[in-house]
């Protein structure tokens, strides 16, 4: 039946921040191509978890999983060279930053003169106007400032320099917030899209809307606490609603 | 009469204002001020446009200017070097005391180091202790002034040593042209090039634009900033050795207040005050503005403590218009 392997999983998950407990014995798995919507109130702990996945800091207990492997991230850059990116509202894009720029920060393309390495300019414009008008991203230049787009535009940019980089696990915290219906829908698209090639989608949101259309399986957090699990065939968005709402699954549900 | 001329000049800015020119040359607007006020000086004394006074003023703006490029550098990182002055007056006193007891070259290299050390301090204290470097670097600055002065009993060295560094550095090459002068436009060359032409440029750029993200993308922020920190120490370290050069004598009273004027270049040309953006070549023309001004109001006639007023009103307006631009692109 389960001929999907699993991509990642994050066992026992615990995490504080002083006293707080901001994770407790978590435990989720993503499968290979499949979108999953991680959701939950404020405070649930969603945002920890994936940075956690992500390699912003690491877990106080707990292993992490990615590709069958053991692996302990000590930095975003650890994370992302094994090929787990996020793509967050404010976290992914330097405003002051031409688009270009921003496309390959981290990654930056040279040309090597002698002992001297310079950035290959040329390769960054060229690539990254190709990358970004696949996802829709209509610049006059890509030396123009990120400043000057639009939510929607950046959301695009980031998933379409996810993908450039061939990006294993994608993770998006919260990539509507703030974004007109138009976009809304033209990010879903995007994301439909990153599926289709076989890529995993891990996609926080606290609203049950905006990902209950794409994603196949739903996995609920509240005060750092996994309260359930439900594949979209088995709950309407209410049933899922009403576990984040409760706090807890309904005997129906549980299988 | 003065109304047209006044008309014409809106109309021309307007022109010039059009943003996607401004886009591409960030350094306009300091190399445009640049030339109004050297055609006004050369018009008011003759004896400014001078091949001597050109030069003379060179050597006032290398000795400033490579300072103002590590200060710049690390501004565009988000982080100020209020320390950069001390750094200066620390390592014309060290370079001149090492040089008459061993030789000029270990004497230069052991400065550097050690204000490469102190710019680590700087970095490590900003970032550990979680202050602003704004508050930070005041600290080192009035420690490392406050244990010279201590040190030296306010007592100055003459330097008797051999001409190796000197030479290399400062001493004249032929018509008032002086070795400093082409540190100073190599080294703005190569800042310029590392700057807007290498990865570790595009991550300075990142880090003083948003931390937060430029570390979310691969970037080790810390390092690129203590490095940042240390290159600014060290650039203060070699306009310190250069200076000291130059006059064979160190005090521990040089270059007070240096590290505003090094700020103010780096700020009318161009460079963000809250990091993120900036070019050297604007902190060239910078610092040769500053060093023009310095010179040109006494040639034409205005008595020298004019000079810190009008360094203080341009450095506003170039403040406003930066603020402006911004707003503009945002």
């Amino acid at each position: 039946m389960q001929k999907a392997t699993t991509l990642a999983k994050m066992v026992n998950i615990g995490k504080y921040f002083g006293a707080a407990q901001a994770l407790k014995k978590v435990n989720i798995k993503i499968r290979s191509g499949e979108i999953l919507g991680l959701l939950g109130d404020n405070g649930a702990g969603k945002s920890t978890l994936i940075k956690i996945l992500a390699g912003v800091f690491p877990p106080d207990r707990g292993e992490i999983f990615f590709e069958g492997e053991q692996v302990y991230f000590s930095s975003p850059r650890d994370a992302r060279t094994r090929g787990i990116e996020t793509v967050h509202q404010a976290l992914s894009l330097v405003d002051i930053m031409s688009i270009s720029r921003n496309f390959f920060l981290g990654r930056e393309p040279i040309k090597k003169i002698g002992p001297i390495h310079l950035l290959d300019r040329k390769k960054m414009n060229e690539e990254c106007k190709k990358a970004v008008t696949k996802y829709g991203v209509r610049v006059r230049s890509t030396n123009e400032f990120v400043s000057i787009l639009s939510g929607g535009e950046r959301q695009a940019i980031s998933i379409g320099r996810a993908m450039h980089f061939k990006v294993k696990l994608l993770i998006l915290d919260e990539p509507l917030a703030a974004l007109s219906v138009r976009e809304t829908r033209e990010v879903l698209r995007q994301v439909e899209k990153v599926r289709e090639s076989g890529v995993s989608v891990i996609f926080i949101t606290h609203n049950v809307y905006h990902v209950y259309p794409v994603a196949e399986r739903f996995v609920m957090l509240d005060r750092g606490i996994k309260i359930g699990e439900v594949y979209k065939k088995d709950a309407s968005p209410e049933d899922i609603i009403e576990i984040i709402a409760t706090g807890k699954m309904s005997e129906t549900l549980k299988t | 009469m003065r109304e047209t001329a006044h008309n014409v000049e809106i109309e021309t800015q307007k022109h010039f204002l059009n943003f996607s020119q401004v886009r591409k040359w960030p350094e306009f607007g300091v190399i445009f001020a640049f030339l109004i006020l050297f055609i006004i000086f050369s018009i008011f004394s003759s004896k400014f446009f001078t091949l001597r006074n050109i030069t003379g003023i060179l050597t006032i703006v290398s000795e400033l200017g490579i300072m103002a490029i590590g200060v710049a550098f690390l501004m565009i990182a988000g982080e100020f070097d209020l320390s950069v002055s001390s750094v200066y007056a620390l390592s014309g006193f060290l370079f001149v005391t090492l040089a008459n007891k061993f030789n000029s070259p270990l004497a230069f290299i052991i400065t550097l180091a050690v204000a490469a050390f102190i710019g680590f301090c700087n970095g490590t204290i900003t970032l550990k202790a979680h202050i602003p470097s704004f508050v930070a670097t005041l600290g080192t600055q009035l420690i490392v002034r406050g244990t010279l002065l201590a040190v030296t009993g306010g007592e100055s060295v003459s330097y008797k040593s051999d001409i190796i560094m000197p030479t290399i550095l400062t001493r004249f090459i032929g018509y008032g042209f002086r070795p400093s002068h082409i540190w100073f436009l190599v080294l703005t060359l190569i800042f310029s090039i590392i700057l807007t032409n290498t990865r570790y440029g595009n991550w300075v750029f990142a880090t003083g634009g948003n931390k937060a993200v430029a570390r979310a993308m691969g970037v080790n922020v810390n390092k690129v900033k203590v490095t940042n920190f240390m290159l600014s120490a060290l650039m203060a370290s070699l306009s310190g050795c250069i200076v000291i050069s130059r006059f064979n004598l160190a005090n521990a009273s040089f270059g007070i207040g240096m590290e505003l004027e090094a700020i103010a270049s780096a700020v009318i040309g161009g460079t963000f005050l809250t990091g993120g953006y900036g070019t050297i070549i604007g902190v060239f023309f910078g610092a040769l503005l500053m060093g023009m001004m310095r010179t040109g109001l006494i040639m034409i006639g205005a008595p020298a403590y004019w000079y810190q007023a009008f360094v203080g009103a341009i450095l506003i307006i170039a403040a406003t218009i930066n603020l402006k631009l911004r707003h503009l692109e945002m």
